[in-house]
């Protein structure tokens, strides 16, 4: 089953083409790397994918709903983290995660056992109640993760969601992430790192709006005759 | 309408832990009262004038008598000739002069009318006003007890170019100017410059992205807001009466009446203000020259609207502080009821309505 599905997905800024009639499939439980140069038109892509953009043409179905009439519906069944930090720095961990779970319609006794459960899982529990800008940034990106999936998606966007992390918590992130795919939820991933490329299950780059390459690391690899996805990345970029 | 009440509980969370904003928008209304109050006074006394008196009769005399025991004025020089009042002017500063013309008691009561002749020293416009305010007030007792006396009814007219203003009292002007300010101030510019900083902090994009309504994330924003400026200009109205004495004579109902329509209004504009400023500066800005200097300017609070332009004159009718500021004064000074205000009333909703409707339209809509 295909939890995103796209359709010459076109967005146009005035003359600028920001993105090109793009068009792939995702899988159910799959992590889908989304690699780009930066301005290639990623951050749009993702804008549209999840209901704060209307695309100029084309359109795509996201969980089985059209981004074109159905936006509600899809922002139900989606959750969202974005490359800057972006939970309430003077709301407490707590607070921040009450927010978005009572927003997403989660009933008050339900959410406090899923945040209960989410941060012993992060093993943040003892941090419950400080403030969001006294917690180091690792920490708070794992933390905005959580809180994406509080409401348990069936996919969920995450834009550069390690950018400026330390490589020990970056690993920690990819566990989570992992975690998440097991249960079923669909990972539509961006980021800069080229290790962090290799493991999802498949990955596409796009330049200059346009999906240029899609498959697994594996095939990317040996299409362009090289040993790593950065090689790949780099060949791809210059030619 | 969970998701509301966990918006509101959100925002209040923000504004109370902000604690120096808290502050400042608490002690800024005080401040501005007290700093207005007991700096900017445009009351004068013991000015010095010039009478010069050609009748000499008893009545021109009781007037005279009457200018100078006011407490007001303080007659240094009785000039004989014009040109003498001339030289008074440059030698003695004095501030006004009075010329009583002859036989002032006879006009008075075979014509029952008489002319007071004053020549100003305009170069301070706002002392000449004020000092010409006193002496009409001073005649026009003078006047009543003499009509009191006979069963005449005489009148006594006083040839000058300003106008008469029965009130003016400078805590009386500015308390209705200062709780437009403050309402604007706190309702839209500090609700409209939180909600752009959300746009720019990325937060927004967090809330838009989840199922809730975004017109719940602006009304969530704004409600905290209005009852904070609701505090501020309870605590205005309150100093301006203990502390400077100034009359509710209107109900006090009406005045709270008035005060929550205005701040829906100024809440409206800072919804559109809202929908349409993607920056702080953009909101800030939005607000400075869309809604504040004109408030400042075309109120009527520091700058009389008469004497404008006819261009001016209309534009300040498309902003509701005027409105506002008269139908206050109205309530506070003249103590009129909902019939001599809903006309003003309505024009405040009508405002509201026409702003809310623009910038709701605008704000579910994606590009």
């Amino acid at each position: 089953m295909q939890s995103i599905v796209a359709k010459d997905l076109t967005k146009q800024f005035g003359t600028f083409t920001a993105v090109n009639h793009i068009n792939f499939e995702v899988e159910k439980g799959e992590i889908f790397g989304f690699l780009g140069a930066n301005g290639a038109g990623k951050t749009t892509a993702i804008k549209m994918m999840s209901g704060l953009l209307l695309p100029t043409s084309g359109d795509a179905l996201i969980g089985g709903y059209s981004i074109r009439t159905e936006s509600k519906q899809i922002k139900k069944h989606i959750g969202y983290m974005s490359q800057r930090f972006s939970l309430y720095n003077d709301l407490t961990v707590f607070e921040n995660m009450q927010l978005f779970g009572t927003v997403y319609g989660i009933p008050p006794k339900e959410l406090k056992q899923r945040i209960n459960n989410s941060l012993e899982e992060l093993m943040l529990l003892d941090k419950k109640n400080s403030l969001v800008a006294s917690i180091p940034l690792g920490w708070k990106q794992k933390l905005a993760f959580a809180t994406a999936i509080l409401h348990r998606p069936e996919i969920v966007f995450l834009d550069e969601p390690t950018s400026g992390v330390d490589p020990i918590v970056r690993r920690e992130f990819w566990k989570l992430i992992y975690q998440a795919a097991a249960q079923g939820i669909t990972i539509f991933v961006t980021t800069h790192y080229m290790d962090e490329a290799e493991y999802c299950h498949r990955i596409s780059i796009m330049s200059d709006g346009c999906l240029k390459l899609i498959g697994t690391p594996d095939e990317l690899k040996q299409q362009m005759g090289v040993n790593s996805i950065e090689e790949v990345f780099v060949k791809f970029v210059n030619r | 309408m969970k998701e509301l009440r966990m918006i509101l509980y959100k925002e209040l969370i923000h504004i109370v832990r902000d604690k120096i904003t808290l502050f400042l928008v608490l002690a800024i209304p005080i401040m501005l009262v007290l700093l207005f109050g007991f700096t900017i006074s445009t009351e004068i006394r013991n000015a010095k004038v010039a009478v010069l008196d050609q009748s000499k009769d008893s009545q021109s005399v009781a007037l005279i008598d009457k200018i100078s025991s006011s407490g007001y004025f303080q007659v240094v020089a009785y000039p004989e000739t014009e040109s003498e009042i001339d030289r008074d002017f440059k030698e003695m500063d004095i501030k006004l002069a009075i010329i009583i013309p002859s036989e002032f008691e006879h006009s008075l009561e075979k014509e029952k009318i008489a002319t007071l002749q004053i020549i100003n020293d305009v170069s301070d416009l706002n002392v000449a006003s004020v000092l010409n305010n006193y002496l009409q007030a001073i005649t026009h007792d003078f006047i009543t007890e003499y009509n009191h006396k006979g069963s005449e009814s005489g009148t006594v007219e006083m040839v000058t170019n300003m106008r008469y203003n029965p009130e003016m009292n400078s805590v009386y002007m500015f308390v209705p100017g200062i709780i437009t300010l403050i309402m604007i101030i706190v309702t839209a510019l500090m609700s409209s410059i939180t909600l752009a900083r959300e746009k720019e902090t990325g937060t927004m994009n967090m809330l838009l992205i989840t199922p809730v309504k975004k017109v719940y994330v602006i009304i969530g924003k704004v409600i905290p807001y209005m009852c904070l400026s609701l505090i501020s200009t309870a605590m205005i109205i309150l100093i301006s009466v203990f502390v400077f004495k100034m009359p509710v004579n209107g109900s006090i109902w009406l005045l709270l009446l008035l005060c929550i329509i205005f701040m829906f209004t100024a809440a409206s504009f800072g919804m559109m203000i809202s929908a349409i400023s993607k920056t702080q500066i953009d909101a800030m800005m939005v607000t400075m020259m869309g809604l504040f200097l004109p408030t400042v300017l075309l109120s009527g609070f520091l700058f009389p609207l008469d004497n404008m332009p006819m261009f001016f004159q209309v534009l300040a009718d498309v902003f509701p502080a005027k409105w506002f500021i008269i139908a206050i004064k109205d309530v506070m000074i003249k103590g009129s009821g909902f019939f001599d205000i809903w006309k003003y009333l309505g024009i405040l909703i009508l405002m509201a309505i026409v702003l809310i409707t623009i910038s709701l339209t605008n704000v579910d809509k994606r590009k």
